[in-house]
């Protein structure tokens, strides 16, 4: 039925399979739009945030899928900066992913703000000061330049590229992408940084606050680097999902294992630098304020100190050793269980710097906040998911994302 | 033009192109952002030119001078009225939102007329007729005793024309609802003489012992007592607090004594037993002034030693001594009663025993004393006309022995038919605000006509036949006599400062409506005009003052009585009041605690003072009760569990809030809350403690003085 | 001399309440909402979502009966100063689109809700849960719409508001002195609703910046160490954190004081002892 559309020797699915996954999947994106949709003509009523949870569970959605999506801009520096030419075999998965992965996050912000139409005064009337103001100019720019290195792959479409002004179009794309991969990495550093200056600059908050580098708290650095050395993982754990899912291979082991031992080597450093400032944030910069690091971990019903433990050893030590240690990188299940680990390592993270500086209590007489989202913030949430599978879908089923996966095949 | 695929494409390109950059999308960008800063349903308030009207709050007895800020007559805004004698500028919480009052959509709108169950608009000229075709029927069956009307208070005009007019028409059932005023004027009647009142110099003491006193819970008037408090902590003077619970006065206090609930007066006794023991008593005074002191010492010297009272009250023996020592000692002490905000009657006992304590000091008409002061008098009502309809009628007794609204509906529960066929209801809520709610609506009920000149469809108007809403305060004149306690006289005027919003009367012409369509000697009775004509005429040679200034004041060379003081009834050592309910089956003991920050009177609670209360006290629906965490161990619950609690009256559902400053075995639930009346903002949140506390009778008064009740906690 | 003056002419509006006077009465909280159009709903018990500028917070002391003690602080927004005084207060350096400025003339820390679009970043850096969100539409039942203030504008669902100072009283103020000629405004000219209200006269106002106010004489703010109160007795909220509040509290009790900011164990006794203070 879509024969003509799908990329020549490829074998798919049949259309009303595919139909049907994808109305599957349109039914939950469905739920997730009429749950934006209250939040946009009710209000944030809509949603269980309060005056102590002004950021909550889509905020760390949006960091998350952030960090994640960081994939993108660490492969396509690594690739065209770099020159590590096999990672071009897993590129155009990564930077599907990342516009997933930047347009939900953009998504969710519309959603987020109380006053969606007033969305843009954040360019015409810029606070140089804020963080959020940084994340806003690097994410739209970013995003941007992730749609134009986007475009060229839809233009490889079969169909599409029968028409001469885009298969031209798609050429000079092409020969131009360097320069777009370089501005994005630039961006990227930058948005991926600001996000973790957003809580790190809070100086309200002794939870997040961090000294840093002159405007940059250390937690900037702290978010670009882990997001580099995480988000290849994501891109890793989906490249699975979707070899799962479509029963083949579509990536070699040995992209994939390059790709897993640059992670490895990244989260290792990070994890190093996050312990060090652990440490340095709970000796120094916390008791300064009069707080001791385990005030931070008590007296509530949720946050205990496995949190942190979750987050530095399950997250960060575990997967960092598996994957930098050969045989253990290339044991398929260790692999699976530490790019797994890492994804929620990174998750948590995100998450303790949002949600839980939002909980802990300040004033000595404030007590914990926990909240718990309301059904219309975890539609909202998984609205992305949800598009993002049919996204990938669509990419995978129409366009040459997986270039290894022909080969593949045939040798098959 | 040959439109082939690229030139369609370029067409379409250099579309989007150019309307990018017109300024097309931009333009509706920014209206967009526009539109959303004046939405149509957010309200833009008029503006206009700034005047101020001064006025008196009577929204409770402790009666504020108040500014209205208006906006080309619009009020916007209350403030305290600086300089005003009793509140000098500040304002309560109460105050502050009577225009949330004003605007009430639970206000009554106009006249309303029940027809079976529902509410139907009439007219004023109907109801009145209606009224006044109800009492003449009672006229003519010669049974003009079977009228009755409850009022607030006996003071002021419009009070004034309410019992004038049941006077004229021939009954003695005029009633006001009993608070501690009764109980400490029945005091000065023992000890003092007839038709005086305290007034408590308390600014000018320098020892308060307070029993049980809500100072800052809304005791007497409370501006004026907040004001008092801040200038204690000036002036270092001691504050001493005996509670059984850490309330905010406790809190405030330089000294908090947790007693057990209802021996206070045993705790007072075995102070005056200290005192005289040790001969700290101001002998001058005592020889001097006053009457059976003899029997009274050997009283307390027999049954109230400290050793004996540490025993009743929990509170050590030394603690006693001391607490005696320093009071004693003081220069100005003064001693006062009157639990929480006193809406309701103490025990004589009790009232009695603390000023003993003032007495035995010797602090009778002295400068941060207790004076001994005369009713305020200024009205100079012409006599009556009674016919002898009338004559005959006020020659009956009143229903309820005691004169007493508990009294009275106790009477009317025990007959099989109602001795009151109708009943006037003004500015008084018994169907909340009484002891055992669930007996007085039945009560209410027996009576066959109910004529109610509520402002507000409350739990009693509810239950009215016919209601003749009056103008609130705002919209009124009203002459407002002193706030209870107070050592000075302050007459204040009420103006209208709004509206009338809705169709209401002043209801001290709706009562002339009434007299006057009775025709004959009624009508001669009032010859005025109308309210206004008749205020000018009462109130006589000081209305120019009162009208010119808003208020009266008459300070320092007041005609105070002798302070002569009589013993011989604190020496009776009368039964102290008992509560409700045997230890075995209910453990604890429930008192009801007054929160300055919900109304627990006539009115229920603006939407603003239900706002600033904390979600300790109500969590959505649910009211939640003071429980210490022994107590609450005990019985296994944690904070935040919802429990059932039972007392003798009746049971309810609650959440439990855990307090460290509520005594192990004491449950404490919040007064002004369970309110059934239509009103979107309090209806149905939490329970009304009325409904479990009843009602009981105090020898030495006669008038109803439960301060709580025995209870149950139990899991749900 | 004109250096003297032009400082003079800087106001650093300030709050001084006094603890051991306020008696948790709640005016202030209905004096600010009905000076400043504060709306209100049918069920305001859940606090993490009522809108009250001026809050005001039951502490304890933690002990067990009979020992308990009890305090209340009455919290509108400190105005922070920020670090070093230099007007980046915790909310105000974080608002990507200056909705929020702070007023380098007053010491004030404006909020301007047509600008706000909601996006709460200077809630989360608030420390003091000063700043509220309009989660809903403000809705003023039956005739209520009447009585709302023309000089504050009552605010739309999806933006920010919080404590302003009453500034529309200072800018009332400040036109009624222009027009009489006078450069200065006099100290009792400008005062807050709360502070007008309160019963109890536990809330003082005026200029942190003019020695003859009452406010400077209460705490005597030490000009060279970000106006930190010499007075022993008075103290800010949270003075660890460098936020730099405006609202300074009084209290002659000890737990109260410590109760103002967080200390590791033992910390506060050291404190306290060099200080020389510990009266109780
Ligand atoms: N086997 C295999 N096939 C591929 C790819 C692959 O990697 N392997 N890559 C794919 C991709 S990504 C791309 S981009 C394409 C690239 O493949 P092509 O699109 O074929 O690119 P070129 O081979 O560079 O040819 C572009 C031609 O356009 C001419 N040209 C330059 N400017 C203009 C102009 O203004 N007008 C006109 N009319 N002509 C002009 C140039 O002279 C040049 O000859 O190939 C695709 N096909
Ligand atoms: N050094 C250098 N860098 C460049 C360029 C350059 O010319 N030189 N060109 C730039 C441009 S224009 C582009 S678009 C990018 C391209 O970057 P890549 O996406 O890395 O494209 P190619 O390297 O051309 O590889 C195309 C791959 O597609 C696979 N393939 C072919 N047909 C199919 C199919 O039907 N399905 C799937 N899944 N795979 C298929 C082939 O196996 C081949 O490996 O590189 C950019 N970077
Ligand atoms: S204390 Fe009473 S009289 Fe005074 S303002 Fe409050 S409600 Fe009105
Ligand atoms: S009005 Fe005054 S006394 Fe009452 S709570 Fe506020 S600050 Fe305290
Ligand atoms: S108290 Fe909060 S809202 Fe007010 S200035 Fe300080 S940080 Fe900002
Ligand atoms: S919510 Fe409004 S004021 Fe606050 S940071 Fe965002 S835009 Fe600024
Ligand atoms: S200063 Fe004004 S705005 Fe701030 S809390 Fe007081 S009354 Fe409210
Ligand atoms: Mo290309």
């Amino acid at each position: 039925m879509d024969s003509e559309l799908i990329p020549k020797g490829a074998k798919r699915c049949s259309f009303p399979f595919f139909a049907t996954g994808l109305a599957i999947a349109g039914i939950v994106l469905l739920w997730g739009v009429y749950a934006m949709l209250l939040c946009w003509f009710k209000g944030l009523n809509q949603t269980n945030m309060n005056d102590n949870y002004g950021f909550a569970l889509w905020i760390w959605a949006d960091l998350a899928v952030i960090a994640l999506g960081g994939g993108a801009f660490f492969t396509g520096l690594l690739r065209y900066i770099f020159g590590i030419d096999e990672l071009k075999n897993i590129i155009n998965f990564a930077v599907v992913i990342g516009f997933i992965c930047y347009s939900s996050a953009l998504l969710i912000l519309a959603i987020d703000v109380g006053q969606p139409l007033r969305s843009w005064f954040i360019f015409w009337h810029a606070n140089v000061h804020s963080m959020l103001t940084e994340v806003a100019f690097c994410l739209s720019l970013y995003f941007s330049v992730l749609t134009i290195e986007f475009i060229p792959l839809i233009l490889e479409n079969r169909k599409i590229n029968k028409v001469p002004f885009f298969h031209h179009l798609g050429h000079n794309m092409h020969g131009i992408m360097a320069v777009f991969a370089a501005t994005g990495a630039f961006l990227s550093f930058f948005h991926q940084g600001s996000l973790g200056g957003v809580s790190g600059v809070l100086y309200g908050r002794p939870f997040s606050f961090r000294h840093g580098l002159l405007i940059w708290p250390w937690t900037f650095f702290l978010f670009t680097w882990s997001a580099a050395a995480y988000g290849p993982c994501f891109t890793l754990l989906i490249t699975k999902i979707t070899e799962g899912i479509t029963g083949k291979k579509l990536v070699k082991d040995n992209v994939v294992h390059l790709l897993a031992k640059i992670s490895g080597w990244m989260i290792t450093s990070y994890i190093i630098a996050k312990i060090i400032d652990t440490i340095y944030w709970a000796m120094v910069t916390a008791p300064s304020e009069g707080f001791t690091m385990m005030q931070f971990y008590s007296n509530n019903g949720f946050y205990g100190i496995w949190i942190l433990f979750a987050e530095i050893v399950l997250g960060g030590i575990v997967p960092a050793a598996i994957l930098i240690k050969k045989d253990w990188r290339e044991n398929s299940k260790l692999l699976l269980l530490a790019i797994i680990l890492a994804v929620i390592g990174i998750c948590l993270n995100r998450w303790v710097m949002v949600l839980q500086t939002m909980a802990v209590p300040v004033m000595s007489f404030d007590t914990w906040a926990l909240y718990f989202p309301s059904w219309q913030e975890i539609a909202t949430t998984i609205l992305p998911v949800a598009y993002g599978f049919i996204l990938i879908a669509i990419a995978y089923r129409y366009l040459p994302v997986f270039p290894q996966e022909q080969e593949l095949y045939i040798e098959k | 033009m040959k439109v082939d695929r690229r030139s369609f494409l370029g067409l379409g390109l250099g579309a989007v192109a150019g309307v990018t950059v017109s300024p097309l999308p931009w333009k509706l960008i920014d209206d967009v952002s526009i539109w959303t800063q004046n939405w149509p349903w957010t309200p833009v308030p008029p503006d206009g030119e700034v005047t101020y009207d001064n006025t008196v709050c009577t929204l409770c007895p402790g009666h504020c001078g108040i500014s209205v800020r208006k906006i080309n007559g619009r009020p916007v805004k209350i403030e305290g009225r600086k300089g005003y004698p009793i509140n000098d500028g500040g304002v309560c919480l109460h105050g502050l939102s009577s225009l949330q009052y004003l605007y009430d959509p639970a206000r009554v709108k106009q006249p309303l007329m029940k027809k079976g169950k529902v509410w139907e608009k009439i007219s004023w000229k109907d109801a009145i007729t209606l009224v006044t075709g109800k009492l003449a029927e009672l006229r003519k069956k010669q049974s003009p005793d079977r009228l009755a009307c409850i009022t607030d208070t006996d003071k002021g005009t419009i009070s004034g024309l309410f019992e004038r007019f049941l006077k004229a028409f021939g009954s003695n059932n005029f009633y006001t609802i009993s608070s501690m005023d009764k109980t400490w004027e029945k005091t000065f009647k023992m000890m003092h003489h007839s038709g005086s009142s305290p007034g408590f110099d308390l600014k000018n003491s320098d020892f308060i012992l307070s029993f049980g006193c809500g100072f800052i819970e809304g005791w007497g008037s409370p501006v004026h007592n907040f004001k008092i408090n801040s200038a204690w902590k000036e002036n270092k003077a001691k504050f001493v607090q005996i509670e059984p619970r850490l309330s905010h006065t406790a809190a405030k206090a330089d000294m908090w004594i947790p007693v057990k609930p209802g021996t206070d007066a045993d705790l007072a006794l075995g102070m005056c037993c200290e005192i005289i023991s040790k001969d700290l008593y101001d002998t001058s005074y005592i020889s001097g002034f006053t009457k059976g002191f003899n029997d009274f010492s050997n009283m307390v010297k027999k049954n109230y030693t400290p050793e004996k009272v540490s025993k009743t009250t929990g509170v050590p023996a030394s603690k006693i001594k001391e607490l005696a020592l320093k009071f004693a000692k003081a220069k100005t002490p003064v001693a006062i009663a009157g639990k929480g905000r006193g809406y309701k009657a103490g025990s004589m006992k009790e009232f009695t025993a603390v000023h003993a304590l003032n007495c035995l000091a010797g602090n009778i008409n002295k400068k941060g004393g207790v004076w001994t002061m005369p009713f305020m008098e200024y009205g100079n009502w012409p006599a009556i006309n009674m016919d002898s309809v009338a004559s005959a009628g006020v020659s009956k007794p009143v229903i309820g022995e005691s004169g007493s609204v508990a009294a009275l509906f106790e009477k009317i529960n025990a007959s099989k038919k109602s001795p009151v066929d109708l009943l006037f209801v003004y500015q008084s809520n018994p169907c909340f605000t009484m002891h055992d709610v669930k007996a007085v609506e039945k009560a209410v009920e027996k009576i066959p006509f109910i004529v109610s000149f509520s402002s507000v469809m409350d739990e009693t108007a509810e239950k009215a036949d016919i209601i003749l809403p009056s103008h609130m305060f705002l919209e009124r004149y009203e002459d407002v006599p002193g706030a209870f306690g107070l050592v000075e006289e302050v007459t204040g005027l009420c103006v209208p400062v709004a509206g009338p919003v809705f169709n209401t009367k002043n209801p001290g012409d709706s009562i002339l409506m009434i007299a006057k369509a009775l025709k004959g000697s009624v009508a001669s009775s009032f010859p005025w005009e109308n309210y206004h004509a008749c205020l000018e005429k009462i109130t006589g040679d000081i209305w120019d003052k009162l009208s010119g200034d808003g208020y009266l004041r008459k300070d320092a060379n007041l005609p105070y009585l002798r302070p002569d003081a009589d013993f011989s009834f604190a020496a009776q050592n009368t039964e102290s009041v008992k509560m409700e309910g045997s230890e075995g089956s209910f453990p604890l003991i429930l008192v009801p605690v007054d929160n300055m920050r919900l109304f627990s009177g006539v009115f229920a609670s603006s939407p603003f003072a239900v706002k600033t209360v904390s979600d300790t006290i109500i969590k959505k629906r649910d009211i939640l009760v003071e429980l210490n965490p022994v107590t609450a161990k005990k019985i296994g619950l944690s904070h935040g569990d919802y429990a059932m609690i039972a007392t003798p009256k009746g049971t309810a559902k609650v959440k439990v809030h855990i307090f460290e400053g509520i005594m192990p075995g004491v449950v404490g639930m919040d007064e002004g809350l369970g309110h059934t009346a239509e009103n979107i903002f309090i209806k149905d949140k939490g329970v009304n403690v009325n409904e479990l506390v009843g009602p009981v009778i105090d020898t030495g008064s006669g008038l109803d003085a439960a301060w709580g009740i025995r209870a149950k906690l139990s899991k749900v | 001399m004109t250096k003297e003056q032009n400082k003079r002419k800087k106001h650093v509006f300030g709050m001084v309440i006094d603890l051991d006077k306020c008696t948790g009465c709640g005016s202030c909280m209905v004096a600010c909402m009905s000076e400043n159009n504060v709306p209100f709903r049918e069920d305001e018990s859940d606090k993490k979502r009522s809108i009250t500028w001026m809050r005001v917070y039951k502490l304890t002391n933690g002990k067990s009966f009979p020992d308990t003690e009890i305090c209340y602080l009455p919290r509108p927004c400190m105005h922070c100063g920020g670090h070093g005084d230099h007007g980046h207060s915790p909310c105000v350096s974080v608002c990507p689109v200056n909705a929020t400025r702070y007023g380098y003339d007053t010491g004030i820390v404006s909020q301007i809700y047509t600008r706000c679009f909601g996006c709460r970043y200077c809630m989360a850096a608030c420390p003091y849960h000063a700043r509220y969100f309009n989660w809903w539409d403000p809705k003023w039942p039956g005739e209520m719409e009447k009585y709302l203030s023309p000089n504050v504008s009552p605010r739309m669902r999806g933006v920010v508001e919080k404590c302003s100072f009453c500034y529309q009283r200072y800018q009332a103020a400040r036109d009624k002195a222009l027009y009489e000629g006078r450069d200065e405004i006099e100290e009792n000219e400008y005062q807050t609703a709360c502070t007008e209200a309160c019963p109890a006269g536990a809330i003082t106002f005026g200029d942190l910046n003019n020695p003859d106010h009452m406010v400077y004489k209460m705490v005597q703010p030490d000009p060279h160490h970000t106006r930190k109160p010499l007075n022993p007795k008075a103290f800010r909220l949270l003075e660890r954190l460098e936020t730099n509040p405006k609202v300074y509290y009084i209290s002659e009790r000890e737990w109260v004081r410590k109760a103002g900011d967080n200390y590791i164990k033992g910390e506060w006794e050291k404190l306290n002892k060099n200080h020389g203070k510990s009266d109780e």
